[in-house]
């Protein structure tokens, strides 16, 4: 695309302006976390901490529910997104290359709960959890989180499988693989990409979230990070700001060195949806 | 050699063992985190509770005075203005983001990533870290406000612009969104077309209004409704940074329902929320697979 000056200009004034405003907040929750106590709250605030300190990062680490908290995060995101391309890449396998009669009332009801949104579900799930003894269980958790990925999941692989062409499928059965095999060994490995993407966004999701583990699960055995965080901010009368950050940051790390590390398909699950074509 | 196979190629049609195989445990697991809870809901809407006890038939009571309500009409009003005024910044924000990257010929992907990063953090991270940056005593936003003379005032404690603020922050978490998924419909338009209105002499509106607009719109809108319904049901930012308030200003549908949930009260009226959610959720997202046409079976 070529552009006159004029608009190069505009364009890089509004590109450097922009990454200002992202990377602003960032920094400045970098800055506090390195600051000393008495430092964050000095008027005018110092653009450097001075001195600067690890002290909040090794109060994070030991803080005595952090190894509990790190785990379940760990444990609810890796758990959920596993169930959830356990039951999602077959059903997404048979959305592309079966035919039967009740599919269209199977497909209908798999997008009628994609468009179902959880929050209208956080009374009534509560209300059952509660009946049936679940709340604090850390396996209602990552049925409810999977549940939650499904849908979007099982489309996502019915596209990709899409584009596999039939004949493939037909040319190993032919040669006497039945459809599981067509499926493990042609399918799989041909849309890996797919997987890794709804992967990569599933974790993300669960690791972010919030309003699941605090509504079902509040026990302090079963909190995640992001739960431990937001009572931080509650706790008021506790706060240290250079603790909240350096714990947004840590609770933050592993997310974002997944992001940086699988961009590019955090990228094409982003866009699956939303790009005709 | 193996009949099993040819069964299973041709035999499908007719065959319900495979399909159920296969839709399974998806199936099951909607049925029963899904619409289950969703049937539960609707139930509870229509019944008289006593905090989480069914006591009672209630019909549509419940609707009658939650709708009649001016609490109700106030947390409408909320809602609409959060979501309207968050998307009046991240729409075109976005947009001109994606197209100003275009411009640039070497570094555009590593800045987009760059630009993409407060998305990928939790709405509690974004939420800490905006609280402390408009932290009236200590942040860095009211010092930068006193030193050109302004009154910073409470910021998120103030009810005027509590909201507002809100939305600021709302829009730095989400506007990415919008660039990444312009940044992708961009890549479909033809780069022949700008070099055929570059000779028509079009400039910047033009070329946007004519090259790039009839390429674009149908995904700025389904990323509109995409917003839409993120923002109607997004709870912890708020939470975070307000709690809904002060006085209740910042106060949303969905924040709601999740403050009634844990609060000891009849949770009937909060059913009948829950439902007022579910129904516009469904309304934006019949109109998002409109639009994208994202149609199955």
């Amino acid at each position: 695309m070529r552009t006159t000056p004029a608009e190069r200009l505009i364009s890089r004034l509004t590109i450097t302006a922009l990454t200002l405003v992202v990377v602003g907040p960032i920094a400045w929750a970098l800055v506090t976390s390195l600051k000393t106590e008495a430092n964050v709250i000095t008027f005018p605030p110092s653009l450097l901490p001075s001195p600067a300190t690890l002290a909040s990062y090794v109060a994070v680490f030991r803080e005595q529910n952090f190894s509990v908290e790190l785990f379940n995060s760990v444990l609810y995101a890796i758990a959920s997104i596993a169930l959830t391309l356990a039951v999602s890449v077959p059903a997404g396998y048979a959305a592309s290359r079966m035919t039967f009669p009740a599919k269209r009332a199977v497909m209908l009801l798999i997008l009628a709960t994609s468009m179902i949104p959880g929050v209208a579900l956080l009374t009534p799930t509560y209300f059952v959890l509660d009946a049936i003894g679940c709340l604090n269980n850390p396996v209602a958790i990552i049925v409810l989180q999977a549940a939650r990925l499904v849908p979007q999941t099982i489309w996502f692989m019915q596209n990709f499988v899409n584009a596999v062409p039939v004949g493939l499928d037909e040319a190993t059965q032919v040669d006497g693989a039945t459809r599981w095999q067509t499926f493990t060994r042609l399918i799989l490995p041909l849309i890996k990409p797919g997987i890794a993407a709804a992967a990569v966004l599933g974790v993300i999701t669960t690791w972010n979230d919030y309003i699941t583990v605090a509504a079902f699960a509040p026990d302090i055995a079963r909190r995640t990070l992001q739960v431990a965080l937001v009572n931080q901010v509650f706790d008021t009368i506790g706060i240290t700001w250079s603790y909240v950050m350096a714990f947004a940051i840590v609770s933050s790390i592993p997310i974002v060195a997944l992001f940086l590390v699988a961009q590019r398909w955090f990228i094409a699950g982003l866009t699956a949806g939303a790009v005709k074509g | 050699m193996k009949p099993p196979n040819k069964a299973n190629t041709a035999g499908i049609g007719r065959n319900w063992a495979p399909p159920v195989i296969w839709f399974g445990p998806a199936v099951l697991l909607l049925l029963a985190v899904t619409l289950y809870p969703t049937a539960v809901v609707i139930w509870l809407s229509l019944s008289r509770t006593r905090y989480y006890d069914v006591i009672g038939w209630a019909g549509l009571g419940n609707y009658a005075s939650v709708l009649t309500s001016t609490p109700f009409w106030d947390l409408t009003f909320n809602s609409l203005v959060y979501l309207t005024g968050s998307l009046a910044i991240v729409l075109p924000l976005g947009l001109f983001c994606a197209l100003a990257l275009q411009t640039m010929k070497r570094g555009a992907s590593s800045l987009r990533v760059l630009l993409l990063l407060p998305w990928t953090l939790s709405m509690a991270v974004v939420g800490c870290f905006w609280l402390w940056l408009l932290n009236p005593s200590y942040g860095p936003i009211s010092y930068g406000m006193k030193s050109v003379g302004l009154t910073p005032g409470l910021m998120l404690g103030d009810p005027g612009v509590a909201l507002l603020l809100l939305i600021v922050v709302t829009a730095w978490w989400s506007f990415p969104y919008v660039m990444v998924m312009m940044s992708a419909a961009l890549q479909g338009v033809p780069g022949e077309l700008y070099e055929a209105i570059e000779i028509d002499g079009g400039g910047f509106w033009s070329r946007l209004r004519h090259v790039v607009w009839p390429h674009i719109d149908t995904t700025l809108g389904s990323t509109a409704l995409a917003l839409s319904i993120m923002y109607l049901t997004l709870i912890t930012l708020i939470l975070v940074l307000t709690g809904g308030g002060p006085l209740g200003t910042t106060s949303t549908w969905s924040f709601e329902v999740f403050v009634d949930a844990f609060r000891s009260i009849d949770i009937s009226p909060s059913a009948v929320i829950s439902i007022v959610v579910l129904i516009v959720n469904l309304l934006l997202g019949l109109a998002y697979l409109r639009l994208t046409g994202r149609v199955s079976g």
